[in-house]
């Protein structure tokens, strides 16, 4: 352990001096909330999951006040710092939902979202193994397809502290975070208390509020991912000013500069490398085949791709859109959230169905 | 074959995609740098962000 993060100080230290100090913070933080994800067992897929199943309410609970908690330092930050702190407000409209709806089916498919994709493959997964190169390849797609989403049909970004001043739009989050809870709580079965879960929660909240104060954002995964993408077809011939979504000064500018000074791509980077640290002792105990025919990963690639066009069209994935957008008081993280929901009830049938499929040819 | 070995694939993925970039792309100027934190700076949100949705912007 001791080796192990000396490395990561090095590479702290390192990349403070060859970046900047607040790039380094930022790949800092992305490791610990790696870390800490994979650690606690915490992420957004598996609550869902045990929720439409099992009706066991504790990571959805866990989630909602990680929410809560963020909203409640990130809102007012934001409005006493116009400019400089921005929240991740986008458009809501009819591919928005739908783009959720299909993000929640896949990433109920291959048991990984936006970060639990990122985590798995850190932790040496290979089903998000085969799944993350087609998630960015995906997300780099879904970037061409946001002007033709935005032409055809009426996209409204709808920000609550806009729209209401930031403590209505405050209390407004909270009591509907709290009304989800109650729904929760009343299709439950068993406590919906989990103390794991709510450190994790309590950690994640903390760790988000540092974000916005560090990059001036909230935390997201799935720009970084598309710009990787983008950044390799642009070494492979592709012109990026063919692309609307790329010609616009910010993403021209993250596509020109480096991904150690990008801010999704280093937290998605700390995001492996946290997950790597926090699984690399248990690793050698848990195999690296699934018990599963090949096929599978023909599906984890296929819904790994979905995965990325999806979250674009959506605005975000879990994190950018649902975490991030509900905490900044953007409706279309609400949005985001309905449809999302929808879709898992739909991916963790689909899912079940297929695996048991794919179990049964393996043996 | 353990999880281990999923473990090295990823962190060498990444540590390729970090050495692919700097190699063809543009290093980091350390002396362009924005401030440690936006709070409190003038250098502040990127705005490369997953929720960024240029021609619908706010």
């Amino acid at each position: 352990m001791v080796t192990r993060t000396s490395l990561v100080i090095i590479l702290l230290l390192t990349l403070a001096v060859i970046a900047g100090v607040r790039f380094s913070l930022l790949l800092g933080l992305g490791i610990t909330i790696g870390f800490v994800l994979e650690r606690y067992g915490f992420g957004f897929t598996g609550p869902w999951r045990r929720f439409i199943r099992d009706r066991d309410a504790q990571g959805i609970i866990a989630q909602l006040i990680a929410i809560g908690l963020t909203a409640l330092a990130i809102q007012p930050l934001i409005a006493y710092a116009p400019g400089t702190l921005i929240g991740a407000i986008a458009p809501v409209s009819l591919t928005m939902i739908i783009a959720a709806a299909v993000f929640g089916l896949s990433m109920q498919m291959i048991l990984g979202c936006g970060s639990g994709t990122l985590v798995n493959a850190g932790s040496g997964n290979p089903l998000a193994l085969a799944a993350l190169p087609f998630f960015g390849l995906g997300s780099f797609l879904g970037s061409l397809l946001i002007p033709v989403a935005i032409q055809s049909t009426p996209h409204i970004p709808l920000s609550l502290t806009k729209l209401l001043g930031v403590e209505r739009s405050v209390v407004i989050t909270l009591a509907g975070l709290l009304i989800i809870g109650l729904v929760v709580r009343s299709f439950s079965q068993g406590p919906i208390w989990n103390k794991r879960f709510l450190t994790a929660a309590i950690l994640l909240a903390a760790l988000a509020i540092l974000h916005v104060l560090i990059a001036g954002q909230p935390w997201g995964v799935v720009y970084g991912l598309g710009l990787w993408a983008a950044k390799a077809a642009q070494g492979i011939g592709w012109d990026p000013n063919t692309a609307q979504f790329w010609v616009h000064p910010i993403n021209a500018s993250a596509l020109k500069g480096s991904i150690l000074t990008d801010t999704t791509s280093l937290t998605n980077i700390g995001l492996v490398m946290g997950a790597a640290l926090a699984a690399w002792i248990d690793s050698v105990n848990r195999p690296f085949k699934q018990p599963i025919a090949i096929w599978y990963y023909l599906i984890a690639a296929l819904f790994g791709l979905l995965l990325g066009i999806s979250s674009r069209l959506a605005f975000g994935c879990n994190v950018g859109g649902l975490f991030s957008g509900i905490a900044s008081g953007s409706v279309h993280g609400w949005a985001w959230l309905v449809a999302g929901f929808i879709g898992s009830t739909a991916g963790v049938y689909l899912r079940d169905n297929l695996w048991l499929l794919a179990s049964r040819e393996a043996k | 074959m353990t999880r281990r070995v999923g473990i090295i694939i990823a962190v060498s993925a990444v540590v390729f995609i970090v050495v692919f970039d700097w190699l063809l792309g543009t290093p980091p100027d350390p002396y362009r740098a924005p401030d440690p934190m936006a709070f409190g700076s003038t250098s502040g949100a990127s705005g490369a962000i997953c929720s960024f949705a240029p021609g619908a912007e706010e």
